[in-house]
């Protein structure tokens, strides 16, 4: 094909997007739709994956130490914990910092803690771990070994709370994934039918073109550009709509949902999953066209 | 120029729409095909342009058999022809202009020579001076004109036409043949199905009648 004639396709193209725009303006709607869809689902999937290593973060263990413990024992646990092979930061929290911690966090409690006249507080060796996604086995294989050290009373590990949260994403990934394949299903669906209606509507076109000798890829060539161009429409709607909502939500709906605001917060797309999007638009506009074009291209 | 041997064609049985049809058509030739309304001559011409297939026989046009083109190559076949239906088949949100250069187009001739072409084609048809203008608002003779300057653009050796003169009040179909007949007196091979009996007298110097999907009988001016 000659560059004269791609342009003159392309020219064709760009006129039919406008001729039959009300029609086009449908066909981007259903496509923006569909993405918006999966869009969301994506910048929820990104909030918990946020929210998740929030949490890995902020995992600490806190191995509380006998009252009289010697420096020495101290520096030996010190050893054992750093010589575990994970990627750890350690804190030594004397008893009278933790009673200050306590007074600092509980102002309030102050008097019944001065009415004791002993400092109730152990010392203690805080563990956080810097490492990400961090497996809840090796935690708890580690935490095991640390607790039966000479010198270490008693642990503190929120473990359950973290086994239910780990648990939590798995499933909220599972069922993404779920929804994802099946609402992608759809929107393709949808989609090409769409297009098929609008290649229907122009099978007189079609008709003509190749009772005046065109080739079937000039036949297709206009298609496939209008299809291209719906898709690259389509998921661009679906980025500005989501990128509306991502403004709005905290403040139409946001502060009504309290503490739970936090989990449905939509964080904004990589620019991968942006690219994926766009190309997904793309992929699905396209391959909607050449598939409903072929049946109007036998001779 | 074209030769049809024992053509056959079954839309669905047990009715024939064409039944052993034979014909021999000279290049330079201005012919006629008549018969009343589903006597099998939309049929022929459609065999003639390869848009349908016929059930048996075989199809020469300068001594190739066009049943035997492979679908992608069909294109090449109808480059050679201009075609002109009853019902126009324009282009309705196109200008005149690009209805009648889309032969062109699909060539890929450069836009100085389809401008000068298609110019010429419009004057052959008398209608120039509506290059610009949008095919709804033209009469029916002046699309039936739109359609013909499309078929003539590309100067065919053969030119097809099916009830051409088929919506046209008497006058205006005489036009229109006469523009059919100076086209024929330039060069190309003209195959015109029709029912126009008066026309066809006047203008026909080849006519085969078909009836029932038989050709009855042949005429030929000396």
């Amino acid at each position: 094909m000659r560059l004269r004639q791609f342009g003159y396709l392309a020219r064709a193209a760009g006129s039919n997007l406008w001729t039959f725009r009300g029609r086009n303006l449908v066909s981007i709607l259903i496509i923006g739709f569909s993405f918006l869809i999966i869009g969301i689902f994506l910048s929820l999937s990104n909030n918990l994956t946020y929210l998740g290593e929030q949490l890995s973060n902020n995992l600490a263990i806190s191995f509380f130490l006998n009252h009289n413990i010697k420096s020495e024992e101290i520096d030996t646990l010190k050893q054992e914990v750093l010589s575990s092979g994970l990627n750890l930061e350690i804190k030594l929290v004397s008893s009278e910092e933790a009673l200050q911690r306590f007074k600092n966090n509980f102002p309030e409690l102050q008097d019944i803690i001065s009415s004791l006249n002993t400092n109730p507080f152990p010392p203690a060796l805080e563990v956080r771990f810097k490492e990400k996604a961090l497996s809840i086995q090796t935690i708890t294989a580690f935490m095991e070994r640390i607790k039966k050290i000479p010198g270490v009373e008693d642990v503190q590990f929120n473990r359950e709370w973290v086994e239910k949260m780990a648990s939590l994403s798995r499933i909220v990934r599972a069922i993404g994934l779920f929804l994802g394949s099946i609402l992608i299903l759809a929107s393709f669906f949808i989609i090409s039918n769409v297009i098929r209606l609008n290649v229907f509507a122009r099978k007189n076109e079609i008709e003509i073109l190749r009772l005046v000798g065109a080739t079937n890829n000039f036949i297709r060539l206009p298609f496939l550009i209008e299809g291209f161009v719906l898709g690259v429409l389509g998921s661009l709607l679906s980025l500005v709509i989501l990128f509306l909502l991502m403004e709005l939500f905290p403040l139409y709906v946001g502060n009504s949902l309290g503490a739970a605001r936090q989990l449905f917060e939509l964080r904004p797309l990589t620019s991968g999953q942006i690219s994926w999007l766009i190309a997904g638009g793309i992929i699905t506009g396209t391959l909607g066209s050449v598939t409903s074009i072929s049946r109007f291209l036998k001779v | 120029m074209i030769q049809l041997y024992h053509i056959w064609k079954q839309y669905q049985k047990p009715h024939w729409a064409l039944s052993d049809v034979s014909l021999e058509i000279n290049s330079g030739d201005f012919c006629f095909i008549t018969g009343p309304s589903g006597s099998g001559k939309t049929t022929l011409l459609k065999i003639i342009f390869r848009e349908l297939l016929p059930t048996e026989g075989q199809v020469l046009i300068d001594g190739v058999n066009i049943l035997k083109i492979p679908d992608q190559k069909i294109y090449r076949l109808r480059r050679t022809m201009g075609i002109v239906f009853q019902d126009f088949r324009l282009l309705f949100h196109q200008s005149v202009f690009e209805n009648v250069a889309l032969p062109l187009r699909i060539i890929g001739l450069p836009y100085k020579e389809i401008r000068r072409r298609v110019f010429h084609a419009l004057r052959q048809v008398n209608l120039h001076h509506k290059m610009w203008e949008y095919p709804q608002r033209l009469s029916y003779g002046e699309q039936q004109r739109v359609a013909i300057a499309r078929a003539i653009v590309n100067n065919p050796r053969l030119l097809l036409a099916d009830e051409p003169t088929g919506n046209l009040d008497p006058e205006l179909a005489f036009e229109i043949m006469t523009i059919f007949k100076e086209i024929n007196q330039q060069g190309a091979t003209v195959i015109i199905g029709s029912h126009d009996r008066e026309l066809i007298r006047y203008f026909g110097d080849k006519i085969f009648f078909l009836q029932k999907g038989k050709i009855i009988g042949k005429e030929e001016k000396k």
